[in-house]
């Protein structure tokens, strides 16, 4: 069969369907046809299932002409899709289009949620296409015989591609590719991206660097362009309105409306324990919602989230109160108003749920910002910007994370072990991998095998085994359970499962919450109010609480920073208020509606301070019971903060011995110390430089920790830290530790460990962002610093130091520090 | 090196940076939760801990004891943390350089034959009573008794000005018993706040700090 008889096939189906297929999804299967590999740049809801998959197909159909009679058995593709959730979507959609054409394809879907006696039966005889996750496409390489079982894959598709690439999820997928180039000889890679801005990239880091691959590949873009409408909730009143905040509750009265008006509303909070109060509060203060608002988080249990999904479908809610766990997914067309609570941080971010209204292609999409403080406006101002002029971020791909190669190496030596040489230039062609050298490859191969770089004569260290011919194999078979419990690069808290005593689970709760709580105590979860009866077997029992006061768990994780766009935008409108440009008599132009009236907030700040402008950098200092402040904004978003307040700190402990307590957000930081602060010294020596930058930094980070906090991922996905058997009481015996304790070991013993050394570098180029802090501490030093002495703590600086997660940094002994401090009695 | 000195029931004693404590009247160092093995049992299970912070242990050992010179050394449960290894043959070679009586007050951890401490002259008990001091592995109250135990591996959080908080191991005195901090280097702490009429002594590197209360 030509092309044009398998284009016929695909558009007489659309034809049937009433649809045409759109230019983009031609040209995909166009492509694919001609065995090209690629990325597809298209949005969620724009037919981008059916550009690929369709493709698929028709590939297939060019194979086997007799392609309507029951196919060969084994699998023919794999989709791997992020969230579990979309695969139901997946499996209907492509099976729809090969039901109707007429091919007896099966398609399955493997997760973590699919049984032990699916998992069996797939196995035995894999569907035509699987749609799975890449965890569990990495525990298929980690099963007896798994180059069989990919042998006669010709596609292997990554939706939401741009989801993966700045996570080890990506890197994950990026080794399981790169030994599917070699075991699926006809295989073609596919991705499907939204809209980012270093998309050449995504498909560098999908195809491998300097791989064939790459060079035999393509970028279809969909060019499908969204209106969104972007309206701000502006308080009426801005002098009650607070300085700082993160619930937004106030403003609850102008959400009603907007619920009232439109069919159904998503209200995105950023943390689930705002999701929770949210809920709450909306039900209390308009009890006529009942029945009518939902709520969706991550913790909530499967089934109600499911319930939730398609409540929303089949219109019978008028609102949900959500977290990102609705960013992504199943469309929801009868959603016609997005409530975006408090700042979303991202461009990205707030396009994403923007765009999950107005699903339907040529409908507006309307999103309402609710600033949850006065500041927060400010933000409301630039995100406008950047709707309009079309700005989105980079997504920045992971280099060398050799936690998760130890895991994938461990995973294929559980399988049918490997041969080192064999594996190397696979994993060197990985975007991630591409600067691997051989010392980097043997130091690993060490690590998993003898546990260390040099052999020990007592030592028992067992993990994986070198064989007579040299493959590389795990023979002990708790070594290989336990590995295989452990696949996988996101890592989260212990969580307990909350239950009713009666039976009825309610969902999922971190365990450091519960462990806060005595039985009697009354929390919040799931919209209810419980109380704790008791705790047992990694379960919370609960009851039913008629008590209108309760704690709402706060969830850990999750605390987002600001983009590098976004931070500039943020730059600009402030400066557009600044004092100092109306003196410069720049083009002045119209003040948006957020920035005027924040008019009460500027002025209150000028009173103690000043708003700076393009050539300032300001610094506040004042007094305050607590201590003596110094507040900065170079407003640079909070991680850029957290890497600069602890440079500072570090060099101006360098001139006196003294201890801070370091706070940051988006907009400045604060350095805290019971001593005051000499700023004519900090000034005088120049401490804003950027040389010695990285020295100074790494000294800073060993003291502040940082490290130790990325850590604690790298030690669950490298095997260090062992987390338990799932629902099972008994914990490894004798094999419990923290990744805190491994990390001082490491770094008092071997401190060139590899996986000690990623935790720092992932610190500079992940967490502190040090190509921004450069860029950052350039503009400070082309900048006239302005040193405001306050007599009162200003509006700027109101939010930053109230915040009470902070960091610290010392040069004093630790003897000398103790000697100051005091231990709280408990409380009886 | 700055020890402390402390006055229970008419005796003294001394605490040591190490977490060690000194019985002056009966000449015996106290020692527990030293969790020899532990390095080893979880590289054994595939866990790379690095193999040369074990020496580390043995070498705080020898540091303590010839501070103190003591004729008795007392550990108080937790010595081994789990089933036999090779860490053993250094205990062995140390207890081999030993002048001083070794005892061990057996923990909820030390499961190893009691012939094989036997072989090596370490005698095992499950409690020890000198005069009114009981010590024991797990706390305990008994009337009339004040106990020396381990287990908790006690830690203290303080705070001070500016927001500054910091964790450190201690001893935990109160009115009828004291536990003494964990010994070993691949142990963590568990922090119990202190109530009235309780002491806390925190230990650094080279300084045993009484802490005040708020």
């Amino acid at each position: 069969m030509n092309r044009k008889d398998l284009f016929n096939i695909a558009e007489t189906w659309f034809n049937k369907q009433s649809w045409k297929p759109f230019p983009f999804q031609k040209e995909t299967w166009n492509a694919f046809l001609q065995g090209k590999h690629g990325l597809l740049n298209a949005p969620t809801g724009s037919g981008k299932t059916y550009a690929l998959w369709i493709a698929i197909v028709l590939q297939y159909i060019k194979n086997t002409p007799d392609y309507q009679k029951k196919p060969a058995k084994g699998l023919k593709a794999i989709w791997i899709t992020p969230l579990r959730s979309l695969s139901v979507e997946i499996k209907q959609s492509t099976e729809r289009f090969v039901q109707e054409i007429g091919i007896p394809f099966t398609i399955g879907i493997r997760s973590g949620d699919t049984s032990q006696k699916e998992r069996a039966a797939q196995k035995r005889n894999m569907p035509d296409l699987l749609i799975t996750t890449p965890e569990s496409l990495q525990l298929l390489l980690a099963s007896k015989g798994y180059d069989k079982t990919f042998k006669n894959v010709i596609a292997v598709v990554n939706d939401e591609w741009h989801e993966l690439i700045g996570s080890k999820r990506g890197v994950q997928m990026e080794l399981a590719l790169s030994r599917l180039k070699t075991i699926s000889p006809a295989i073609r890679i596919w991705g499907i991206s939204a809209t980012i801005g270093n998309l050449s990239q995504a498909r560098e880091v999908l195809l491998g660097s300097h791989a064939d691959t790459l060079q035999n590949s393509v970028l279809v873009k969909a060019n499908i362009k969204k209106k969104i409408t972007v309206r701000s909730i502006i308080p009426k009143k801005m002098d009650t309105f607070p300085w700082r905040g993160h619930l937004g509750i106030h403003l609850l009265e102008d959400v009603f409306p907007i619920i009232q008006q439109s069919k159904t509303t998503l209200l995105f909070t950023n943390t689930r324990a705002q999701c929770e109060i949210w809920f709450q509060k909306l039900l209390e203060k308009y009890p006529e919602l009942a029945g009518e608002i939902a709520m969706h988080h991550g913790s909530i249990n499967k089934e109600t989230r499911l319930w939730v999904e398609q409540a929303i479908r089949n219109e019978t809610l008028k609102a949900v109160v959500c977290t990102s766990s609705l960013d992504l997914g199943v469309d929801f067309t009868p959603v016609e108003s997005i409530i975006q609570i408090g700042g979303p941080k991202g461009i990205a971010r707030f396009l994403q749920r923007a765009g999950r209204s107005g699903h339907q292609p040529g409908k507006e999409s309307i999103i309402y910002f609710l600033p949850t403080h006065a500041i927060e406006l400010i933000e409301a101002s630039a995100l406008q910007k950047a709707v309009k002029n079309n700005i989105v971020e980079d997504r920045i791909p992971y280099l060398n994370s050799f936690d998760v190669l130890v895991q994938y190496l461990i995973s294929l030596a559980v399988s049918d072990g490997f041969y080192p040489k064999t594996i190397f230039p696979e994993i060197k062609s990985t975007f991630c991998f591409q600067t691997i050298t051989e010392e980097q490859y043997v130091w690993i191969l060490n690590f998993i095998t003898k546990g260390s770089q040099s052999l020990n004569a007592y030592d028992e260290y067992k993990k994986v085994e070198i064989e007579s011919d040299g493959r590389f194999k795990v023979n002990s078979r708790a070594v290989a359970m336990r590995h295989r419990l452990q696949i996988g690069t996101i890592v989260s808290d212990a969580v307990l499962t909350v239950k009713y005593l009666k039976g009825g689970f309610l969902g999922s709760i971190e365990e450091w919450f519960v462990s806060k709580l005595s039985p009697g105590d009354v929390f919040t979860f799931a919209g209810r109010n419980l109380e704790l009866f008791r705790i047992k077997n990694m379960q919370v029992l609960v009851k039913k609480s008629k008590k209108k006061t309760a704690k709402v768990p706060s969830w850990m994780g999750g605390r987002m920073t600001f983009s590098a766009q976004m931070s500039t935008l943020l730059r600009e409108e402030l400066y557009s208020v600044s004092d100092q440009k109306s003196v410069n008599s720049v083009v002045i132009k119209p003040l948006s509606k957020e920035l005027k009236a924040l008019a009460p907030i500027f002025i209150k700040q000028r009173k103690e301070s000043i708003v700076p402008g393009p050539d300032q950098f300001l610094i506040e200092t004042f007094k305050s019971r607590e201590g003596y402040h110094a507040v900065f904004y170079p407003f640079e978003g909070r991680f850029v903060h957290e890497a600069l307040g602890s440079l500072l700190a570090y060099r101006i402990s360098l001139l006196t011995p003294i201890t801070f307590s370091i706070a940051f957000n988006d907009y400045g930081f604060e350095l805290l110390s019971d001593q005051e602060i000499d700023m004519q010294q900090v000034l005088d020596n120049n401490l804003f430089t950027k040389e010695y930058l990285n020295n100074d930094l790494q000294k800073s980070l060993n003291a502040t920790e940082m490290a130790r906090r990325k850590f604690r991922d790298i030690a669950v996905i490298a095997g260090l830290v062992f987390t338990g058997y799932p629902n099972k009481l008994i914990k490894s015996k004798h094999l419990q530790s923290s990744s805190q304790l491994l990390f001082s070991v490491f770094n008092d013993y071997e401190p060139d460990n590899l996986l000690l050394r990623q935790a720092f570098i992932e610190t500079f180029e992940h967490q502190l962002e040090e190509g921004r802090l450069i860029e950052a501490l350039e503009r400070i030093e082309s900048q006239n610093i302005v040193w405001k002495q306050c007599k009162n703590p200003t509006p700027f600086s109101f939010p930053i130091i109230t915040d009470r997660l902070r960091e610290k940094l010392s040069s004093e002994k630790l003897a000398d520090r103790i000697k100051r401090m005091t231990a709280q009695l408990e409380k009886l | 090196m700055k020890t402390k000195k402390l006055k229970i029931h008419h005796q003294d004693f001394i605490l040591h940076p190490s977490g060690a404590l000194y019985w002056c009247n009966t000449d015996m160092l106290l020692i527990a939760d030293v969790h020899l093995g532990k390095i080893t049992h979880f590289r054994k299970h595939g866990v790379a801990v690095p193999s040369n912070a074990i020496q580390d242990n043995f070498d705080a050992l020898d540091a303590v004891t010839s501070y103190f010179k003591p004729k008795v050394i007392c550990f108080l449960g937790d010595l081994f943390h789990s089933y036999m290894n090779t860490e053993w043959l250094l205990f062995k070679d140390w207890t081999v350089k030993q002048e001083a009586k070794i005892v061990l007050i057996v923990g909820n951890h030390d499961v190893i034959n009691p012939s094989k401490y036997e072989e090596l002259q370490v005698h095992l008990s499950d409690e020890w009573l000198i005069g009114s001091i009981l010590l024991t592995h797990h706390p305990e109250k008994r009337d009339n008794f004040f106990t020396i135990c381990g287990h908790i591996h006690p830690g203290v959080q303080l705070q001070g000005l500016g927001r500054q908080y910091v964790r450190v191991p201690c001893f935990h005195k109160s009115v009828n018993q004291l536990v003494i901090p964990a010994f070993g280097t691949f142990t963590g702490t568990y922090c119990i706040p202190p109530t009235i009429n309780e002491e806390i002594f925190a230990i650094t590197e080279n300084e045993v700090i009484e802490i005040n209360f708020e």
